[in-house]
């Protein structure tokens, strides 16, 4: 076992700004024994000479333009729970403190390459979603999260080790236990090395076995069982914007962050979106949902935010927007294929020569599939799916219904027998019909369309549909106009009224 | 110093203007089916330029429907902005344009059809662009024979006679009118050409 802890120091502000470090000064406050007191501050509160621990109105005092929030404990928990959807694509196993994520990262180490790409891909993912982070690493996971917390960058590897790292940390760090703290002071000891190299039996009696417990754990001599984070089914997350936003361009880059947060989600289940659902907040009316579609299952960040910006291009606000929400509720198994791994997207991993080969075959085989795909998806979400539309025949005699729409390149699943039939019946046809048939003037009997129309002789007669109901009996013509141009025209054996259909030339 | 020139070069490349019917070079081109056609258009429709063709919206396709059924057998899409009416689908097959890759963009506003029509030819995944334009201006018709240029994909504009007053950066003008045999090309422009000639390309009573 090999545990990183991930500790987000600035968490309670960064629930609130995320990835908004150039906003302007924000103080995050709690009260104590009856006093609003500073908890955290951004980098512009501090330039101002705000400090963790002052009093509100004396921080009030210093910068006019503070923005203040109350501590939110439950936020801070939903942003862990957020993160660790994020980290799921890094780790199967998932444990947290306050405000600190613990992956066991031992499994997944030879599949990211070496320990140190992993760690350099989980801070600059991290530092993308907008939160900075300590860390560390231990064979444990309480000493993962004790190095974390007090001495970031520390890794330490195995279990001898162990002992030396965490030797000179005071023993506050480990337990908040007041009795057994001030007993430990009362000894005259500091720091856990001290209290490791008290005889163990003793030390047992003198502290009880709470303590112990926690010494045995921190070295791994004691099994620490923790509730593992599970997956959910669905993915949701809400984005509260700083600001109002008025502006659906400014809504490109929080959602370029849910996106992010999304896709490593999706990573960690092995699965692609297909259908994403967006909500904008609004404050005092409902929400404003859309549909995000892509043409096949995805997780690459990148393009969905192309689709997305091409969607909100057509999207009008109807208020301000106050936060952003994503949900996906299905998502698919993507097939097998590791396409990343052989691409060198997910690790460095040295590949041989002839794998590298294959690879680029096969990218430069999807690159027209690809072009395809993402010039309908832009199509689609900014004119609407049901205006960017394939064309197919039907198995019908009936020129209304001898035709459909369909899904773009989805005509080819007609059966052959069909196409045949229709092509052989299609030659007498015109290229143009028209939606609905144009009744013509017929005075004594021969039809009229900007002059009298000169019949070719003999008529195609399509007489069908009668078992449902909208059946038809005409006697086609190709007629020739004055003019020279060349129509489809029909003569309604019912009512014996003429009608123009379509066009040839 | 007096520099060579590849007179050669320029010739094969359209690029020299030669004062008398010149051909293109025969990979800049695609065939039009009609000998009498092709004859006019120098060699067949230019691949990668702006072609308009002016007369009823509807008139013009029959001319374009073989080399339609050409460029439909090439894995990319045939793209429809803006159809006047139903492009009928049996006769279409029936006619060899494989319906598969063919794309329809309907119900669009005036804006929204040049929007298609420029990303479509510019994406590169399109082996030609037939568009029926409502009112479309100089600089926009610029636009889109750059887009042809740069996605090198032939879009064809129809548009109405009364647009032959309007100038054009198109590469290729064709007035079409029908007559009893047939229709009749008249070209309006070519580029390395003089306009004013025409023809008569016969279509049989199917328009075929």
């Amino acid at each position: 076992m090999l545990w990183l802890a991930l500790y987000l120091p600035q968490l309670p502000l960064e629930v609130f700004a995320p990835a908004r470090r150039q906003a302007g000064p924000l103080a995050i406050v709690e009260s104590s024994a009856g006093r609003e007191r500073i908890s955290r501050c951004n980098a512009a509160a501090q330039a101002d000479g705000l400090r963790p621990g002052m009093l509100l109105p004396t921080a009030l005092a210093l910068c006019a333009g503070l923005a203040v929030r109350r501590r939110a404990p439950a936020r801070e928990r939903r942003a862990l729970d957020d993160l660790a959807a994020w980290a799921y694509q890094f780790s199967s196993c998932i444990a947290f403190e306050p405000a600190l994520l613990l992956l066991e990262i031992g499994a997944s180490r030879r599949l990211f390459g070496d320990l140190t790409t992993l760690q350099e891909r989980i801070r600059c993912g991290l530092e993308q979603l907008g939160y900075r982070v300590r860390d560390g690493m231990a064979p444990t996971a309480l000493a993962a999260g004790l190095l974390a917390r007090n001495r970031s960058g520390c890794r330490v590897l195995d279990r001898d080790e162990m002992r030396t790292a965490v030797s000179d940390l005071p023993l506050a760090c480990l337990t908040r236990d007041a009795a057994a703290r001030d007993l430990i002071r009362h000894i005259g000891l500091q720091t856990l090395g001290e209290v490791l190299a008290l005889p163990r039996p003793e030390l047992v009696r003198r502290v009880g076995p709470r303590l112990a417990l926690l010494l045995d754990r921190l070295l791994g001599l004691a099994p620490d069982p923790r509730a593992q984070w599970q997956p959910p089914r669905h993915f949701e997350q809400t984005l509260e914007l700083l600001g109002e936003i008025g502006q659906t361009s400014a809504l490109v880059f929080p959602a370029r962050r849910l996106l992010l947060a999304l896709c490593g989600f999706l990573h960690g289940c092995g699965g692609g979106a297909q259908r994403l659902r967006w909500g904008l907040v609004h404050r005092d009316r409902p929400d404003t949902d859309f549909d995000q579609g892509l043409l096949d299952p995805s997780r690459d960040p990148e393009r969905m935010l192309a689709v997305f910006r091409e969607r909100i291009e057509r999207l009008q606000l109807p208020a301000p927007v106050i936060g952003l929400g994503l949900r996906v509720d299905d998502w698919q198994i993507l097939d097998g294929c590791n396409r990343e791994l052989f691409a060198g997207s997910v690790a460095d991993s040295p590949i041989d020569d002839r794998v590298a080969d294959s690879a680029d075959d096969r990218a430069v085989d999807q690159t027209v599939e690809r072009i395809d795909k993402a010039l309908l998806e832009r199509l689609a979400n900014r004119l609407g799916e049901q205006r960017v539309r394939g064309l197919r025949c039907r198995a019908d005699h009936r020129p209304e219904y001898a035709w459909g729409l369909c899904a773009p390149g989805e005509a080819g699943v007609e059966l052959a027998a069909v196409a045949t039939a229709a092509s052989r019946q299609g030659l007498s046809q015109p290229p143009w019909l028209l939606t609905q048939p144009l009744p013509l003037p017929a005075p004594r009997g021969v039809p009229h369309h900007g002059g009298a129309l000169r019949l070719a002789d003999r008529p195609e007669r399509i007489e069908t549909g009668w078992w449902d109901g909208r059946d038809i009996a005409r006697d086609y013509f190709i007629a020739q106009g004055p003019a020279g141009e060349c129509l489809w025209v029909f003569r309604d054996r019912r009512d014996g009224g003429w009608y123009l259909h379509g066009f040839f030339v | 110093m007096v520099q060579p020139v590849d007179l050669d070069g320029l010739k094969h490349s359209g690029a020299l203007w030669q004062g008398r019917r010149n051909l293109l070079a025969a990979d800049q081109v695609w065939a039009s089916g009609w000998r009498v056609l092709d004859e006019l258009l120098g060699g067949g429709w230019p691949r990668a330029a702006l072609i308009e063709l002016l007369g009823e919206a509807h008139q013009g396709l029959p001319l374009v429907l073989p080399l339609l059924a050409g460029l439909s057998r090439q894995a990319r899409w045939l793209v429809w902005v803006a159809p006047p009416h139903v492009p009928y689908a049996p006769a279409l097959q029936a006619r060899d344009v494989c319906l598969e890759h063919v794309l329809l963009i309907r119900d669009l506003s005036a804006a929204q059809g040049l929007w298609a029509a420029e990303q479509t030819l510019k994406s590169a995944a399109c082996s030609g662009v037939l568009l029926w334009p409502q009112q479309v201006r100089t600089a926009q018709l610029r636009r889109l024979q750059l887009a042809a240029e740069q996605g090198s994909c032939p879009a064809i504009l129809f548009r109405p006679l009364r647009a032959a007053d309007q100038g054009s950066p198109a590469a290729l003008r064709l007035r079409v009118r029908p007559v009893p045999l047939g229709l009749e090309v008249a070209l309006l422009k070519r580029r390395g050409a003089w306009g004013g000639v025409s023809c008569i390309v016969p279509l049989d009573r199917f328009g075929a």
